[in-house]
């Protein structure tokens, strides 16, 4: 999933470092206990495991390979998804200024999709789904394999935006192509992440996070679990009509709707992303909750009484 | 120009190696010219050729995989110039004294926990990969070699407990540091001298000329 120079154009490179930096400022003050006596080891070593974790591919389907991401791994083991995009970042930085794989023009954009989007996506699922299964140790590697498989087709989604906006590829042919090599590369990368996970609670459970759900703040289960309905179970939608429709078909009357029909210039026409079906309807619903609960929580703020 | 120092190795290098990267796309003079730089530069190093060459096919190798579906006018300009950066920063990797890499990372204008990472990642990688050929060695005599040795080697299990042994060593590594005063930066004097700061503008104002001279040609 690393980006090579050339691949994306100025504006979204640009853009993109801009979000990075900005990403890794706040990342290093917020990841400060990670500098300590105590965790600085772990993540130094962290960073060098996941470095060359990236280095051994495993066969995907279809002739290409993949490798671990390590986001959601580093964020886990370290207890902090800044100190996990850190680790992703400076791996990135060595990848891509010692062995020129990802380019130096599009390193912000590998930060910012492998960096920030793959490990907070990862985080984030991870911290619902741990919540989900009661919140216990032994159920830790489970929903840190979902998230990590999860956290890697998205990632993959934004590096597929990214050269569809840079007119490298088509969106239309670039999008299911990128999610579809990612998500089998999605499998691979929840396997290890929950095998070594497992490994480490029975041999060092002291690394990990305890069994305490302090750190889960309480508005991540609800945001988290509408983001996998409107993202995930969507694809898995019934493309037959809604009854009125079929009524409609039967009888003869669909057409009148038709005859009235105003073009509307939307780019999510029936729940797809510029026409894009399958993984365009899994974008139409993020995007579409996103706008929902941006307009409902402006009204609440509108109308909600001044001292509340 | 072993007499530089490591800092301002450090720095020439990577002038050379971001000027390369942001050339216009077929700007082939402007990248030969970037590469008789890097040639020059590794000359002057006195970097060891069979290394640096076995390096550079191994990861030549590795980026054709890459680059070849772009097509054969795309891919060759970014092999070539992948080339260029890996025998710039190569030379300099091969011909660091050991351990010295937080030394020269110390010049960068990086902030202070990204440079500490940096130099605790550089240095766990030999730790890890000393564990890797010792668990390889350990699994040889245990009758796991040939490729299903490698699967079974693999397995989520060989790479906890890799990451545990090595993480073990870390620890063991950072207390004799601190034990020894190191606190997140190595004690050493970093300011340049004033013909390491000529050095670095000369190749910074030539770095800048040539790949912003790229654009205008192409324009």
């Amino acid at each position: 999933m690393h980006i090579p120079d050339g691949f994306v154009s100025v504006p979204v490179a640009a853009a993109t470092t801009v979000a990075s930096i900005a990403g890794l400022g706040i990342a290093l003050g917020r990841s400060n206990d990670a500098f300590g006596v105590r965790r600085a080891p772990v993540l130094g070593l962290t960073t060098a495991f996941i470095f060359a974790a990236q280095m051994v591919n495993f066969p995907v389907a279809g002739g290409t390979s993949g490798h671990l991401l390590g986001g959601v791994l580093a964020a886990v083991v370290l207890g902090s998804p800044w100190a996990g995009a850190i680790c992703s970042a400076v791996v990135l930085i060595i990848q891509a200024v010692l062995f020129a794989d990802g380019g130096i023009t599009a390193l912000g954009a590998n930060i910012f999709n492998i960096g920030f989007v793959g490990v907070w996506v990862g985080w984030l699922l991870f911290q619902t789904l741990h919540r989900l299964f009661g919140g216990s140790k032994s159920r830790l590697p489970l929903a840190a394999g979902i998230a990590a498989a999860v956290s890697v087709p998205v990632a993959a989604i934004f590096a597929a935006i990214e050269l569809a906006i840079s007119g490298t590829a088509n969106f239309g042919v670039i999008l299911p192509a990128m999610a579809g090599v990612h998500i089998l590369i999605g499998v691979g990368e929840g396997l290890i992440t929950g095998g070594v996970l497992t490994y480490l609670i029975a041999a060092r459970p002291d690394l990990l996070p305890g069994n305490d759900e302090k750190q889960i703040r309480s508005w991540v289960v609800p945001v988290v679990s509408i983001l996998l309905v409107a993202g995930l179970l969507s694809l898995f939608a019934s493309g037959w009509p809604d009854g009125l429709e079929k009524v409609a078909e039967d009888t003869g009357f669909i057409d009148l709707a038709e005859q009235v029909r105003i073009p509307v210039p939307t780019p999510f026409a029936d729940y797809a992303f510029n026409g894009n079906e399958g993984i365009g309807t899994s974008i139409a619903g993020i995007l579409g909750s996103i706008v929902c609960f941006g307009v409902a929580w402006g009204i609440a703020q509108v109308a909600k009484p001044k001292n509340a | 120009m072993h007499k530089l120092s490591l800092t301002l190795k450090l720095q020439l290098s990577l002038i050379i190696v971001i000027g390369a990267a942001f050339l216009k796309l077929n700007a082939w003079h402007y990248l030969g010219a970037y590469g008789i730089i890097a040639l020059c530069w590794a000359i002057s190093l006195r970097v060891p050729v069979r290394k640096l060459t076995g390096l550079l096919g191994l990861e030549l190798v590795f980026l054709s995989f890459l680059a070849l579906p772009l097509g054969w006018e795309r891919a060759s300009f970014l092999l070539v110039r992948s080339l260029v950066c890996l025998l710039t920063m190569n030379s300099f990797l091969l011909t660091l004294p050991p351990h010295s890499f937080g030394i020269a990372l110390k010049g960068l204008p990086l902030p202070r926990p990204l440079k500490e990472t940096l130099l605790l990642a550089g240095q766990y990688l030999e730790i890890l990969l000393g564990e890797v050929t010792q668990m390889q060695r350990s699994a040889k005599l245990r009758g796991l070699n040939g490729t299903t040795g490698w699967i079974r080697y693999a397995n989520a299990s060989m790479i906890g407990a890799l990451y545990l042994r090595s993480l073990d060593r870390a620890e063991r590594v950072y207390a004799a540091m601190i034990a020894r005063g190191y606190n997140g930066m190595l004690p050493v004097d970093s300011t340049p001298r004033i013909k390491e700061r000529f050095a670095l503008l000369a190749m910074g104002f030539l770095a800048c000329s040539l790949t912003t001279a790229s654009y205008q040609l192409l324009f």
